[in-house]
């Protein structure tokens, strides 16, 4: 309920799940943006055989905990470390996209006011 | 078991001069006449003739049209064994037939356990394929327009490192 009620009104502003960005990233910062560094080397996903759909800014994590995973089998419980490590990571790329979110839709509104008034 | 070999023997000889694979005939090799109607009737004395061969008298007997092909077996009224009377005490209760009534044309479909055409179903069956053609109908209907309505999460797209350079939100 709670992701409704929040952004319920974002569609006001044509604004829906999975957009992308239309803005420049820069825009409204007065500090210049960190980039995000792939930390995961391409071969080494391919040869992994991680799936296109995981292969994201939190594959070395990923990559860590198979290989924990096969050193460990059948002993899984071993590799809650490295589990935690990597739903962190995806916990905190969740939380980006939901801040780009709000971005884009302040950045509409702020867009619809200015060309109100004008 | 001595009529089988004798039917082989005496039609199939080379059969079993020349090789012994195939001794035992499992179709019979002879011809009822009874197998297969006759002719389709023209004149009046063959209709007659062909009703008294089926048991039935000449105002009742009917046959098929010439062209379908089943040559003077009589055409029947198309009555279900559904439908028949439950109660009469027939010869053959099973099939609620008696004793030289003629079987239809149709009957291995109109059996207790199949079709039976002339029942009167308690929903006609444009009634039933309204009902169920606008039930889809309906549904496919709901879910068009309630495309316009759907909810999501309040996320962007999912960031990949091959769709071009992604931000934080913190300096450098």
């Amino acid at each position: 309920m709670g992701q409704i009620m929040g952004s319920y009104n974002a569609r006001n502003v044509d604004l829906y799940m999975d957009d992308k960005p239309t803005f420049d990233h820069q825009a409204g910062f007065n500090f210049d943006r960190k980039e995000r560094v792939m930390v995961a080397k391409e071969e080494d996903l391919i040869s992994a055989r991680i799936p296109p759909q995981n292969r994201d800014y939190c594959a070395h994590y990923l990559l860590e905990y198979h290989q924990c995973r096969y050193k460990n089998m059948p002993l899984l419980y071993k590799c809650a470390h490295e589990k935690h490590h990597y739903l962190e990571c995806q916990h905190q790329d969740y939380v980006l996209r939901m801040k780009e979110f709000e971005r884009e839709r302040r950045l509409r509104l702020r867009e619809q006011r200015l060309v109100g008034v004008a | 078991m001595n009529n089988l070999f004798k039917s082989v023997i005496l039609s199939k000889r080379h059969v079993l001069s020349k090789n012994t694979g195939l001794i035992f005939n499992a179709v019979r090799n002879h011809w009822n006449y009874e197998y297969k109607p006759g002719p389709y009737p023209k004149t009046p004395e063959e209709r007659a003739a062909a009703a008294k061969k089926y048991g039935m008298s000449i105002e009742e007997y009917q046959p098929h049209p010439e062209h379908m092909g089943y040559g003077d077996y009589p055409k029947l009224p198309d009555i279900g064994a559904d439908s028949k009377d439950p109660h009469y005490p027939y010869d053959q209760p099973e099939l609620k037939r008696n004793f030289n009534e003629p079987i239809h044309s149709s009957a291995e479909i109109f059996g207790e356990d199949r079709y039976d055409i002339s029942m009167r179903p308690r929903f006609s069956l444009a009634h039933q394929w309204t009902w169920f053609l606008g039930t889809l109908a309906g549904a496919f209907a709901l879910y068009i327009y309630l495309e316009d309505y759907k909810i999501g999460r309040p996320v962007t797209a999912k960031q990949y490192p091959t769709d071009g350079p992604h931000y934080l939100f913190s300096s450098k």
